[in-house]
């Protein structure tokens, strides 16, 4: 993928530069907010990832100048640590995940690459499937190979969550913001309860397990190579 | 309107003015009423002394003619001529039996109305006596005159001082009103109201005046506040995130390929893992400044304290019945109050955590939500070792930890954060005793919430 960074610090741009050009993206990198905002306006990405706060213009006029332009590319909001009002204001002015300073990279990777392509809004989907797992988004049914499996509305929505994102990596924040609307940390893992009780119903008695656990990064839904 | 101070004093004041009319009122009656009396007596004594004269002179027949004749003089005084043994010889007042000296006497007028005669017998010479008298009733009616009149300046100044003090108050109450609304206001959260001041530089100007020095200096106070931590906030982060990410890339992540040892690695880990705990209470202390800087409260909405309930304690019960405790809702009635849905989410989770974080293994954490007394309530109340009375109030201190739970982790802000919250809502924070364990009750305003 085609990702811009937005980014003054040049130790943290190199460091999370190199990360994603790792992980198999072309990164193109501003410093500044003037900069940034050229690139943006003038070339095609597939996702940018903007720091809030930057020099000359900060990355919430530069979100606002670029959709009020036209630009529909999906915008990850690197925010301050503790701002309470952060993420609000960054929806507002047209952001499609933020994600607060200092982060885990595994936690920026699994975000940006859940933005990326995703399904255009216009286009409903009814029904989601991956391998044998066949949900339902009207009847909210769930079969695996064919047998019906009863599940909790907070488990379906789970379920929905991973198969709407089959075959990448979803954190346990993402996973707390998406399906239980919490925009904090708690302390204690209960997303792990969570997964483990959808683990039990839905790859119980089958060979191939779907959900899988990514070591320090998150989930997974997928089938298994 | 009772309860306002200026009127109260306006009433005090017109009570006080009253009084004084009334003393005065007595004061200038009684003057006058003794300067008439002694007028009349002394005209009374000056024509019984003239008339004695003219006994001296002109014997009785002389002053019998001179009592007849003045006795049809109209407007005079009323005369009287007595002989030896009280026989009347000339005049009205002859042949009533009046004492010696002064008297009072109540006989019929020419027209046969009934009169108030003041008379004054002297005796002469051969055993007469000479009557000099007349009516008062001019006096009386001097009398009854002034104190009509000072009655109708009483009322008046009843009259005007009750508008006056009701101006007054009408007046200091819209200016204390004013006072009190720019109170609220900043109670509220908002710093930039002012006091508006009159142009007449008195003294409740003066105090408006003073009233917005300090509503400045409190707004400097907060913005510097608020700008440290906003400093702190941006200056560190990008030393932490370079710090995070030079941990992360010596880790090996994101190439998966592993350079260094398991030994170093671990370590790598460990301090990662620190940082992160640095980074989650650095977080959370920034989180309760601006939270307590009321920043939030214009993102308040209508919120269901039973469905947030709902979804905290789904989302709690299964990670608490992997750690063999219980977490259960009662009485889930909807019950709406204006509120941030985030912070009061957070709230609910920082309570059910701390509960079952304290409560023990085994233990059962409940949550209920109702209306008590007319105010919504959320509680949260384990069946554990609870708190003693002694330690409770500083549990909401930040870094407050109780002696028992030093070993377990935790940032003892989680409760910190409660109490601002609550704060924020207008709310109580209690903590009671379940016997066993704790009940900690949040009570939001009456009038916040609907069944």
């Amino acid at each position: 993928m085609k990702l811009l960074l937005v980014e003054d610090d040049r130790e943290t741009a190199a460091y999370v530069k190199r990360a994603l050009t790792e992980a198999g993206h072309a990164v193109d990198h501003a410093t500044d907010g003037r900069d940034g905002l050229l690139l943006a306006a003038g070339e095609t990405y597939d996702v940018m990832v903007l720091d809030r706060m930057l020099p000359s213009i900060d990355g919430l006029a530069i979100l606002r100048t670029i959709r009020a332009s036209g630009v529909k590319t999906p915008v990850l909001l690197l925010t301050a640590l503790g701002g309470i009002d952060d993420r609000v204001e960054g929806l507002e002015a047209g952001s499609d995940d933020y994600l607060v300073k200092p982060f885990a990279f595994a936690e920026l990777l699994a975000r940006v690459n859940a933005l990326a392509r995703r399904p255009p809004p216009q286009d409903v989907q009814t029904t989601l499937q991956v391998a044998d797992l066949e949900m339902n988004l009207l009847r909210r049914t769930v079969t695996r190979a064919g047998k019906r499996i009863d599940l909790q509305p907070r488990e379906f929505q789970l379920l929905e969550y991973l198969m709407r994102h089959a075959g990448k990596v979803v954190t346990r924040t993402m996973l707390l913001e998406a399906v239980w609307d919490f925009h904090f940390e708690p302390r204690t893992n209960i997303v792990e309860s969570h997964v483990s009780r959808l683990r039990a119903k839905i790859d119980r008695n089958n060979a191939k397990e779907l959900i899988h656990t990514q070591r320090g990064a998150g989930y997974s839904l997928r089938e298994p190579d | 309107m009772w309860r306002s101070a200026s009127l109260r004093l306006a009433a005090l004041y017109t009570l006080a003015f009253t009084a004084a009319v009334a003393v005065l009122g007595l004061v200038t009656l009684l003057t006058t009423r003794a300067a008439l009396s002694q007028q009349f007596d002394a005209r009374i004594l000056s024509e019984s002394a003239a008339l004695a004269q003219e006994f001296r002179v002109e014997g009785v027949l002389g002053v019998a003619d001179a009592v007849q004749e003045r006795d049809r003089t109209p407007g005079a005084l009323d005369y009287g001529l007595e002989g030896p043994g009280g026989r009347p010889i000339a005049g009205r007042l002859a042949g009533r039996r009046a004492v010696a000296g002064w008297s009072t006497l109540r006989m019929a007028g020419a027209g046969g109305e009934r009169e108030k005669v003041r008379l004054h017998a002297a005796a002469l010479v051969g055993g007469y006596r000479l009557l000099v008298g007349g009516d008062d009733e001019d006096i009386d009616a001097v009398d009854d005159l002034l104190a009509r009149r000072f009655a109708l300046a009483t009322v008046g100044v009843v009259l005007i001082g009750l508008a006056g003090g009701y101006g007054l108050a009408r007046g200091m109450g819209r200016r204390i009103a004013a006072l009190t609304d720019a109170a609220e206001a900043i109670i509220d959260g908002d710093l930039s109201r002012r006091v508006p001041a009159t142009r007449s530089g008195d003294d409740l100007d003066r105090l408006a005046a003073t009233f917005n020095r300090m509503l400045d200096r409190i707004a400097t106070l907060m913005e510097s506040l608020r700008q440290v931590s906003s400093d702190i906030a941006h200056e560190l982060r990008t030393p932490l995130t370079r710090l995070r990410g030079r941990l992360e890339a010596s880790l090996g992540r994101p190439a998966g390929a592993e350079r260094t040892s398991a030994e170093e690695s671990g370590a790598l880990e460990g301090a990662l893992a620190d940082l992160d705990a640095i980074l989650a209470t650095f977080a959370a202390l920034l989180r309760i400044a601006q939270i307590e800087g009321g920043a939030r409260r214009s993102g308040f909405q209508a919120i269901d304290l039973a469905a947030i309930s709902r979804t905290v304690v789904e989302a709690f019960a299964p990670s608490a019945e992997d750690a063999g405790q219980r977490l259960e809702l009662e009485r889930p009635a909807s019950v709406v109050i204006e509120g941030d849905r985030e912070l009061v989410t957070q709230m609910l989770v920082n309570l059910v955590e701390n509960g079952l974080r304290h409560a023990g293994p085994r233990a059962c954490v409940r949550v209920g939500c109702c209306v008590q007394r007319g105010r919504p309530v959320i509680s949260v109340s384990d069946d554990g070792p609870g708190v003693p009375a002694s330690e409770r109030e500083r549990l909401f201190d930040r870094f407050h930890r109780l002696e028992a739970s030093r070993s377990t982790p935790g940032s003892g802000l989680g409760l910190a954060m409660v109490a601002a919250i609550a704060k924020l809502h207008g709310a109580e924070v209690s903590l009671h005793d379940a016997a066993p364990g704790l009940d900690v009750r949040v009570t939001f305003p009456a009038g916040a919430g609907t069944l």
